[in-house]
């Protein structure tokens, strides 16, 4: 675990994906509606070899949405993704993609509904391993699901037994297995514990760690548990109505939030060792307007900071501290720490 | 006022009684906020629709009494169970998503449950609906708007308001903040208190997250395996949780301020109810546990003011 402050000046971590302006919409209603949804605007991050980076939000933020465009399963509106360096959009053959499905699998929130309950466990590990590591032989490759099972703390024992005998962590661990299989650089969390029992919660967010630290994968860690994304990742991605609302070193950014929607999240985490807070009870909480939405910051509505350049701009990133961006005109423009909410 | 004593509730099943909720007693008095809390499978929310008489087979009461304002709802039958419930019990359930019609409006629900409940005009079920929804917050020109045009926040308060409607003297909820963002969630929480506050109904909140209920409860009751293992004094048991399982709980949780500590966690998962472990349900998993645990089942011991089912606190004292 990275001790507080040891990342204000982070030793140089080779880039390992980067996103520039990406862009998703969605057209909604029927044929004749010329309605889209702005999932995700204008999003533009990296993510380093060796690191946990937590993408945090409210549901309909359009985090899901960034994991499924990196994991193609969506294509962009605009905007590119490059990994190691190279556009997604130039993966055309087959082995490119498996090649990159490989490096940058996929572990889904619902640990009862990706694993094919008809078939054994092995099942899908020993698939992995025949798809994803063609030069491996048949042989090995039960030997392999073993070793992997053990690194995520599994009994290799599991391999034989069906997913309805597994508890929700255990299946949970298969998943990560499944992708560690695949000897990944990267891999895609979508809420990986948000469907786990409170006391099941912490072992998966020290697997994840554990795979950062020991077998060096990075992870994009998709949540709406900022305390959970503080006691594993590095960085933090605030999104807020599908733009990057704060970004930074997770404890700059949890200690010094600027943006005012920042403030708001860190405000209502509820911790039984603090006192309540008293902040925040007047907001409702109400998801914002994505569907065609005119320029100005999102926020704007929720927002008791707001100015009236807030109704005519949308703010973008800026750096306020080292390596922290926030997309807020009035933290922008002040020069002392605005609080919104805390 | 509401006095739930020996309470058991069994599901039948063609391989045998699987027993989810094992011999809980507890009390709620006028006005206060009980909140309950245990992992999945626990019985918690078993022991809520035994409280309410909404169990379905294969689920049955198979011991023990709830006493409502002086009424034992067990056996009571569905004509003699409508005339308490919603007008002096209502429930809030987990999924508001799920719990509204979405072919319906609003209001025609809200019309559906006065009618059910009592003879009404439809003035009076217009001004009542209106009413109950400016309480949670929500315009009442949404008594026109169906499920699918609310957001997820305003569908939980809309459940809400309608479980309000005939000013009930208790409301069980169950998880009804589980699908919502902490923003959402917190200020939800906040309006149900506040509420409470002000009509001086009693809450019994069934959650698995222990940290949401910290500032909002007054009583605090763990379950752990369809057992109660802790009941006490909400603040007293954050501060001196005395149940090793309570104990891990507490420390299952992150905090986002304060350094940053490893943690472990629970090592092991919840047991099945079909076959519970022989002593404490709990000491596979427990830290603590010492050889008189897998052969001695203990019962509850008071400690102070709190109840703890543990064997450390057989004889009354507080140590570890």
């Amino acid at each position: 675990m990275t001790e507080p402050g040891a990342n204000a000046s982070p030793p140089p971590k080779a880039e390992l994906l980067r996103t520039e302006h990406l862009t998703r919409h969605f057209k909604i209603g029927g044929a004749l509606s010329r309605r889209t949804l702005h999932a995700v605007d204008d999003v533009s991050f990296a993510i380093s070899e060796r690191e946990i980076v937590a993408l945090a939000g409210e549901s309909g933020s359009g985090k899901s949405t960034i994991a499924r465009v990196l994991a193609r399963i969506y294509k962009p509106t605009s905007g590119e993704a490059y990994f190691e360096g190279k556009p997604l959009s130039g993966i055309r053959s087959r082995r490119d993609a498996l090649r990159y499905s490989g490096l940058v699998p996929m572990v889904f929130q619902d640990p009862f509904a990706s694993i094919n309950p008809v078939f054994r466990i092995q099942h899908g590990m020993l698939r992995c391993l025949k798809l994803h590591r063609p030069e491996l032989p048949a042989s090995q490759r039960l030997a392999e699901a073993a070793r992997v099972f053990e690194v995520v703390g599994l009994n290799p024992d599991m391999l034989g037994r069906f997913p309805y005998e597994l508890s929700g962590g255990q299946r949970q661990r298969v998943g990560f297995a499944q992708a560690l299989a695949m000897r990944p650089k990267l891999i895609l969390a979508d809420e990986p514990v948000s469907m786990l029992d409170v006391s099941i919660r912490i072992g998966l967010l020290n697997l994840m760690a554990k795979l950062r630290d020991e077998e060096g994968v990075s992870i994009l860690y998709i949540t709406h548990d900022i305390a959970s994304a503080r006691y594993v990742a590095d960085r933090l991605i605030v999104m807020y109505a599908g733009q990057i609302a704060e970004t930074g070193p997770i404890d700059d950014v949890l200690t010094h939030p600027r943006h005012p929607y920042t403030q708001l999240l860190l405000s209502a985490v509820p911790d039984p060792r603090a006192p309540l807070s008293v902040a925040a009870e007047t907001d409702r909480g109400e998801p914002p307007k994505v569907v065609d939405p005119a320029p100005g910051c999102r926020f704007r509505w929720r927002c008791p900071l707001a100015i009236d350049t807030c109704e005519q701009v949308t703010p973008q990133l800026a750096e306020l501290r080292p390596g922290h961006d926030a997309a807020c005109h009035v933290a922008q423009t002040s020069a002392e720490e605005v609080k919104a909410f805390l | 006022m509401l006095e739930v004593s020996g309470l058991s509730v069994d599901y039948v099943l063609d391989r045998g009684n699987v027993r989810a909720v094992d011999d809980v007693s507890f009390t709620v008095g006028r006005g206060e906020f009980l909140g309950i809390v245990g992992e999945s499978g626990c019985g918690k929310s078993t022991l809520l629709f035994a409280v309410a008489q909404l169990l379905s087979p294969p689920a049955v009461v198979a011991g023990g009494s709830v006493l409502f304002q002086g009424t034992n709802l067990v056996g009571l039958t569905d004509d003699q169970l409508s005339a308490v419930r919603w007008r002096d019990m209502s429930v809030v359930m987990q999924s508001a998503m799920n719990a509204l019609n979405p072919v319906t409006s609003i209001g025609a629900q809200f019309k559906d449950a006065m009618r059910a409940h009592g003879k009404y005009s439809a003035e009076e079920i217009t001004a009542r609906s209106a009413e109950v929804l400016r309480m949670v917050g929500i315009d009442p020109v949404h008594l026109r708007s169906f499920s699918h045009q609310l957001s997820g926040g305003m569908r939980q308060r809309a459940m809400i308001a309608m479980a309000l409607l005939f000013t009930p003297d208790l409301v069980i909820m169950d998880e009804p903040t589980s699908a919502l963002d902490v923003v959402a969630q917190r200020s939800l929480m906040v309006q149900i208190k506040e509420l409470q506050q002000a009509f001086g109904f009693a809450v019994i909140f069934v959650t698995h997250d222990m940290s949401l209920i910290s500032h909002f409860s007054d009583r605090l009751m763990v379950m752990y395996a369809g057992q109660v293992d802790e009941l006490g004094v909400t603040r007293q048991i954050f501060d001196k949780p005395l149940h090793p399982y309570t104990q891990g709980l507490l420390e299952a949780f992150p905090s986002i301020h304060g350094p940053r500590v490893p943690l472990k966690g629970i090592p092991g998962n919840p047991p099945s109810l079909a076959s519970p472990p022989s002593g404490c349900r709990f000491h596979p998993r427990c830290p603590s546990a010492f050889d008189r645990c897998p052969a001695v089942a203990p019962d509850l011991y008071p400690v102070g003011e709190t109840l703890v089912r543990c064997l450390l606190h057989e004889n009354g004292s507080p140590s570890r």
